[in-house]
């Protein structure tokens, strides 16, 4: 009997040990990384400003076969001609491009992409736009170009684009003679980067431009949640300030419905309740709303996924110009470069609290909490060289507009490199066992 | 009155040739005396007796010629002939050489000469032969000799005389025990041959005889009792030339100089590997009954031929002279080999009949015993098929059959799955796998491949090659082999064949069993298959003194062939061996029984080590790598938690779900409360089971697998399935009567539980292995992972990337390949991965590695391919590396050529500009254009070796832990990994299982061990 409850005794004992010494085996370790990202190159009559979070930040020029990198040594940098393939270990750096005297625009310096959405640029022939595809592998890439205008599908366009190198594609070569267009860029295999200028002119006058800024991927719900909203000066004419560009790419025709946020309160605005647009067909519709507050954002909700964007028209100075704002994701923790940008941020949600670090020229750091309903603006100060977004409430969506000398400009508040998680592989020799 | 008259033209002298015969020599001078057709003269020949015959020869007034005692029986027959005295010329005269250990029967010599007259062709003629002590016992009618040498009778072993072989009948030769020979004929052809003392000189003369154109036949009519004393070895053999006085080395030797001194000289090649292959084999089997004597006589017979092959000429040229006609006349005696191949199956057929059923001791009846008045035509018993149903084995058997053909429905094809990988070709593929000093799997290893691909190798030898095949019946009879083979092991406890067969079935059905044919569990699956004969054989563990040194070999044997598949079974004895010892010194610190203690560790330790080095080099590798002791063949599959493992259910892919609880925990339980043997068995149980809950908790990275997995504890959990039947067993034994005999209580109660529980389970069981179970990862397929345009080129490596696991939670796994899937045994010996390759590859998925392409190219790796579907994040970020050039991209998945000369021998010249060298699979011959250094993109081992004009190339290491050889001129080279150590390593083996096998199994007798009456 003794021996019986000893051995009993034993397995209690093996069965405890057991269940405390399991090690619970962590199959899967993680390597997080930011993937290195890309800012456009400086076209022809172009010129560009790079805003940098930190001096130490390093680069190295798409053109040159070396894979060394070198720090920027300044918070603004100037770029003549290269696109830059940048170390930017989180912090989203942000370029500001503009032709003397016509336009100026900006967009996010960003990570190799998988798919993105340019709603904006035309391929009549008032067009200069491009669309650049840059290809910052070290491996020949092949890039299948999806175009969608107000004809419908046009036939697939696809490029090969050498290793380390860029190619630039005139917009009017995508669908020659159609006003509005869509474009899809999927890469085949290769690490790529597009980038959409659209400029507009007409004969030697120059009818203003932008940098279209991409939509990852299409949703139901969109929000653009920054639309610079000229407001008319006594006796001047109302126009067709802003144009809704919207596309269900998929074989479904959608309903959509658009609200606008705005300070002056959130409406749908006539005739965009329910409103239907045919699958695979670029359309476009007017939006003038007769609102006070210097920018707006709209809401667009859909049976079908959609990509869309709206370009509001300026006069600056005497020039046309005109902003394309597009759709962001909502706020997430991340950092962005606004060195010499200082631009005016607005915030769109049913209730906004979002804390921001302000980081300055100088060093110094400082805390601004924004708390508001539906819209809040709030201008970063002209010292600042980044912002952090902290926190932020949830579905809270920001985009930013910047003026200068040049024109207006839109950039979405979100990430252009995201945290790679990549978990780290272990060798099982499974793998070779069907 | 003719025939009197005809028996008169003869005169018959016998000749007695005596050496120690005393025993047998009083009954042979009788015989003879008392012949029907008296004798004409008799003289003995007396070869210096020791013992009284020369007295018993003198008293029956035998004239006696005194020879030397080493004189042969051909020399000593010599002697009697040329002391007759001539005859007349009408008389024909015949010698009758009479042994002097044979006695003939009153009429042997007057139905010998029957037999002659009228055949003048005749030169010979012998009688039959019969036992001495069993006188039914035909011994011999006639006689030749095989192609191998065997003295040739074309009887079967201890034939009983009913005249079935009566007659008159041509033959090559008879026994020159009661031979009649013509004088004029014996002198024509020169007597016996002196090289023949004794042994073979009947055949040989016979021989001589035929081929001289006369007859030699065997009359059956005549009858002569035959002791057989020399080479029954009733006495001892003194003749010149028997060395060592060893009988069968004389045989042996005699028989191949007579089948070399007469055959035609273009079948000598033949019959001289004919004699060396059969003695070799001989000496096997005489070795392996631990008879080193008769072995050593098989070899030496054919050696002492050999070094004096002079002997042999001269043989043949005598022969020669005196032939008449060709020596192919004979060949219609020499026994067809197919007579001797079904007289050799027919024995050991016989030898496994009485082995496995044994003649029943229940006297026979006899029909003439029954009632007068019943019709004898009608049969005494009839046999109802249907009752063959009713019993519990039979139906135990059909039901499991049924059940596992059905379960088993997926796995009837080419097994893979689990830990189980794909089945190489045939048996070939798994030789070479065990024999190769080098396996190319991954980076490449010198490891030792364990033992039990050379017990599959072997296995698939006997099903024609083929391997695939082997395995799936394996898979598929295994749980009737559980059934059997722990039926044997309950039989031996309950007479009740219903607890037996239920209990079998339990345990075939067990949560280990059906996990372990569910998921390629092989050495689990084996050790479910031959445990249950481990108590069979080792009944007395405790008292191990009481076990034959044979025994504790026999045991040895089988738990190395267990170890041979897992090293977990050498825990499980070191276990049970320190717990024995352990408690033996208590037991004897206490009785002061030095001796006994010593005798029991001995034997225990005997027991440990032998199955240990059985499998050496395998197992002295584990010393190094512990982590093989608690692994099992085949892939690194998870095992399950202990809160699983305690309810006897092993975990894991393919195992039965958690609320499938077995009675085995509970039987155990109950049992360890017993008042019966069942507590005993209950605590072996329990300790399996305890181990088993403790090592589920250890993680182990091991067989290519670099993350550690929770360790598989099949192999315990055997024991404890296997205690828990066995107590159950003795308790249900136990527990009837007393059910019966008491009235209700508790124990019913108990008892109605315990029988509910294990019905439920079985019922339940069964239904989830022919639904659910079925599915299991064990399954036939014969898809593939490395798509056919990556094995064209000759063992490129390949890295292969994969995403494992299910949807919720995959994970990015990589090897490297050899151009193909992995096949059995290559798993046990992957090498653990190389840390370059891990970071390269950690750096290819993070986007990070631009010296990806550099590391993969320095270690031999071409192609880069991702097994679809793979994560298109991660192609995107390989296409975005530099130094990987899509080659494919289809929908097996994504192939990339690494950047740069690669491949397996790369000559880097002194500006480093790298040339690749064509390779073979392991060693190559290729000619270098310059010199250089020669990059052997392999793991480093000392054995790779580099000549260049029969000298070594310098060896050394490159800064991947590659191996260098330095080449100081063009020329050609050779590459190649030396074997030497791996083939020390199997002849150790080999010997090792020799010795072991020799030890276990039964000894044989020498035949003057036999007793007379067995010998007949």
């Amino acid at each position: 009997m003794k021996r019986s409850l000893l051995s009993l005794l034993a397995l209690a004992l093996s069965f405890t040990l057991a269940t405390l010494l399991t090690v619970t085996t962590k199959s899967s370790v993680f390597s997080e990384t930011y993937p290195e990202v890309v800012c456009p190159p400086t076209l022809n009559g172009l010129s560009s400003q790079i805003s940098i979070a930190s001096r130490k930040t390093a680069f190295q020029r798409l053109a040159t076969k070396s894979t060394k990198t070198i720090p920027f040594n300044v918070l603004r940098y100037p770029e003549i001609k290269d696109s830059l393939i940048v170390s930017a270990l989180g912090t989203t750096p942000v370029i500001w491009q503009s032709r003397s005297g016509s336009w100026a625009g900006g967009t996010l310096c960003t990570g190799p992409i998988s798919s993105q959405w340019f709603v904006g640029g035309s391929s009549d022939v008032r067009t200069r736009g491009n669309i650049v595809v840059i290809n910052s592998g070290l491996s020949a890439a092949i890039i299948d170009l999806h175009i969608y205008s107000e004809n419908g599908k046009q036939p697939l366009v696809s490029i090969n684009v050498a290793a380390k190198s860029l190619k630039v594609i005139s917009l009017d070569s995508l669908a020659t003679g159609d006003k509005s267009l869509t474009v899809q860029v999927v890469p085949r295999s290769g690490r790529i980067n597009a980038f959409m200028i659209d400029e507009l002119g007409a004969g030697l006058k120059a009818l203003g431009g932008d940098l279209v800024n991409p939509v990852n991927s299409t949703a139901k719900t969109l929000v653009i949640p920054a639309i610079p909203n000229q407001i008319l000066k006594r006796g001047e004419t109302p126009s067709a300030a802003h144009i809704l560009r919207i596309l269900a790419p998929a074989d479904v025709d959608a309903n959509f419905t658009l609200e606008l946020l705005s300070e002056n309160g959130t409406f749908v605005p006539v005739g965009f309740n329910s409103r239907n647009i045919t699958a695979g067909v670029v359309t476009e519709f007017v939006l003038s709303p007769k609102i006070v507050a210097s920018s707006f954002a709209v809401r667009i909700t859909s049976d079908e996924p959609i990509v869309a964007a709206i370009s509001s028209k300026f006069i600056t100075n005497g020039r046309r110009d005109f902003v394309w704002s597009t759709p962001t994701s909502a706020l997430t923790p991340m950092k962005m470069a606004v060195t010499g940008l200082s631009p005016i941020i607005v915030f769109a949600a049913d209730s906004i609290a979002v804390t921001i670090e302000v980081a300055l020229v100088n060093g110094k750091r400082s805390i601004v909490t924004i708390k508001g309903r539906d819209v809040a603006t709030w201008r970063v100060p002209k010292s600042a060289r980044s912002i952090t977004i902290i926190e932020a409430s949830r579905e809270t969506y920001a985009g930013a507009l910047v003026a200068s000398i040049h024109g207006y400009g839109y950039l979405p508040i979100t990430p252009g490199s995201i945290l790679a998680k990549v978990e780290i592989p272990h060798s099982n020799i499974r793998v070779l066992n069907p | 009155m003719a025939e009197k008259a005809a028996l008169g033209r003869h005169r018959v002298s016998a000749i007695i040739v005596s050496h120690d015969g005393q025993t047998w020599l009083p009954e042979t001078v009788a015989a003879l005396t008392s012949q029907t057709r008296p004798l004409d003269y008799i003289v003995a020949v007396d070869t210096a007796s020791k013992d009284s015959s020369q007295q018993l020869l003198k008293s029956a007034r035998i004239p006696i010629i005194d020879a030397d005692r080493k004189t042969g029986f051909g020399e000593a027959v010599s002697l009697g002939v040329e002391s007759l005295k001539p005859v007349q010329t009408e008389t024909i005269e015949w010698i009758w050489l009479i042994h002097d250990d044979c006695a003939p029967a009153p009429t042997a010599l007057e139905f010998l000469l029957q037999a002659i007259e009228g055949r003048p062709q005749v030169a010979m003629v012998g009688p039959k032969l019969l036992g001495w002590h069993d006188r039914t016992h035909l011994l011999e009618a006639g006689v030749s000799i095989a192609g191998n040498g065997a003295r040739w009778t074309g009887l079967e072993p201890l034939e009983y005389d009913q005249g079935q072989h009566d007659g008159i009948h041509d033959v090559l030769s008879v026994s020159t025990a009661g031979a009649l020979i013509r004088r004029d004929i014996f002198e024509e052809i020169g007597g016996f041959d002196k090289n023949l003392a004794l042994f073979r000189d009947d055949v040989d003369i016979g021989w001589r005889a035929r081929v001289a154109g006369h007859t030699v036949i065997a009359v059956t009519s005549a009858v002569v009792f035959h002791a057989q004393a020399a080479s029954s070895e009733r006495r001892m053999v003194d003749v010149e030339g028997a060395f060592l006085h060893r009988p069968l080395l004389l045989d042996r030797r005699n028989a191949a100089y007579v089948l070399l001194a007469n055959s035609t000289w273009w079948m000598i090649p033949w019959l001289a590997f004919q004699l060396l292959s059969s003695a070799m084999v001989r000496s096997a089997g005489y070795l392996l009954v631990k008879l080193p004597g008769y072995a050593s006589d098989e070899l030496l017979a054919v050696a002492s031929l050999i070094v004096k092959p002079t002997i042999i000429f001269k043989a043949r040229k005598d022969r020669k002279a005196k032939r008449f006609v060709s020596s192919r006349i004979v060949s219609a005696y020499i026994p067809p080999r197919w007579s001797q191949l079904r007289l050799s199956t027919s024995r050991m057929f016989e030898a496994v009949r009485s082995r496995l059923l044994p003649a029943s001791d229940t006297p026979s009846t006899s029909i003439l015993n029954s009632l007068e008045d019943e019709d004898l035509l009608v049969p005494t018993k009839s046999l109802q098929w249907l009752n063959l149903f009713k019993k519990p084995e039979v139906a135990g058997f059909i039901l499991l059959s049924l059940i596992t053909l059905i379960a088993s429905r997926m796995r009837l094809g080419s097994l893979i799955g689990g830990a189980l990988p794909m089945s190489p070709d045939g048996a070939r593929d798994l030789w070479k796998s065990y024999f190769e000093s080098w396996h190319q799997v991954g980076m490449g290893t010198s490891q030792a491949a364990p033992p039990w691909i050379a017990i599959l190798a072997l296995c698939a030898s006997i099903f024609f090659g083929k391997a695939a095949i082997f395995l799936t019946l394996f898979f598929l009879v295994a749980p009737i082999f559980m059934m059997w083979s722990s039926l044997r092991l309950f039989k031996k406890i309950t007479q009740n064949s219903w607890i037996s067969v239920s209990a079998s079935f339990i345990y075939a059905i067990s949560p280990v069993a059906i996990a372990a044919v569910n998921s390629g569990r092989l050495a689990t699956v084996v050790a479910l298959i031959i445990a249950p004969q481990i108590p069979i054989l080792l009944i007395h563990w405790k008292e191990i003194e009481l076990h034959s040194w044979r025994r504790i070999f026999l045991i040895s044997l089988v738990v190395g062939v267990l170890t041979a598949f897992t090293l977990s079974v050498f825990v499980i004895l070191l276990g049970l061996t320190l717990f024995a010892i352990f408690s033996d010194y208590l037991s004897f610190v206490a009785d002061q029984g030095r001796p006994l203690f010593l005798e029991r560790i001995k034997k225990r330790l005997t027991l440990l080590l032998v199955p240990f080095l059985l499998t050496a080099p395998f197992s002295f590798e584990a010393l190094l790598a512990p982590s093989k002791f608690l692994s099992e063949p085949g892939l690194s599959v998870a095992g399950g938690e202990a809160s699983l493992v305690i309810l006897g259910n092993p975990g894991g892919i393919g195992s039965l779900p958690w609320w499938l609880i077995s009675p085995l925990p509970l039987i155990l339980c109950v049992a360890l409360f017993s008042s019966s043997k069942a507590r005993t068995i209950a605590l072996f149980g329990t300790g399996f089971l305890s181990a088993a809950v403790l090592f589920s908790s250890l993680s182990i990275a091991t067989h290519g697998n670099s993350a550690p997995s929770r360790i598989w504890v099949g192999t315990f959990l055997v024991g404890a399935t296997g205690a828990a039947c066995m107590a159950g067993v003795v308790i249900l034994d136990r527990l009837r009567m007393v059910l019966i005999t008491s009235n209700f209580h508790f124990r019913h109660i108990l008892a109605a539980l315990l029988l509910l529980f294990s019905l439920s389970y079985s019922v339940l069981t069964l239904g989830w292995s022919v639904s659910a179970g079925a599915d299991s990862p064990v399954q036939n397929s014969d898809s593939t992972v490395m798509p056919a345009f990556l094995s064209v080129e000759k063992d490129t490596k390949t890295l292969v990337l994969r995403e494992m696991g299910n949807a919720g939670s995959k994970t990015v796994q990589y090897y490297i390949s050899r151009g193909k899937d992995i096949s059995l045994g290559e798993p046990d010996v992957a090498p653990p991965q190389v840390s370059e390759i891990a970071a390269a590859t950690q750096a290819l998925i993070d986007g990070s590695g631009i010296s990806s392409s550099k590391v993969f190219a320095d270690f031999g790796i071409k192609y880069v391919f991702a097994k679809a579907p793979f994560d298109k994040n991660i192609i995107r970020t390989i296409d975005g590396l530099g130094g990987f050039t899509r080659a494919s991209a289809t929908s097996v998945g994504v192939v990339w050529r690494v950047a740069g000369v690669t491949g397996r021998l790369v000559l880097i010249g002194k500006d480093g500009d790298r040339e690749l060298l064509e390779a073979g699979e392991i060693g190559a011959r290729v000619i270098v254009t310059h010199p250089g250094r020669i990059l052997l993109t392999e793991s480093y081992d000392r054995s790779w070796l580099v000549l260049q004009n029969g000298y070594r190339l310098e060896r050394t290491v490159s800064e991947q832990g590659s191996p260098l050889f330095i080449a100081t001129q063009s020329g050609e080279i050779s590459l190649l990994h030396d074997g030497t150590i791996r083939r020390a390593w199997l002849s150790f083996q080999l010997i090792s299982w020799i010795v072991v096998i020799i030890a276990a199994a039964p000894a044989g007798r020498r035949k003057r061990e036999i007793s007379d009456k067995e010998l007949a």
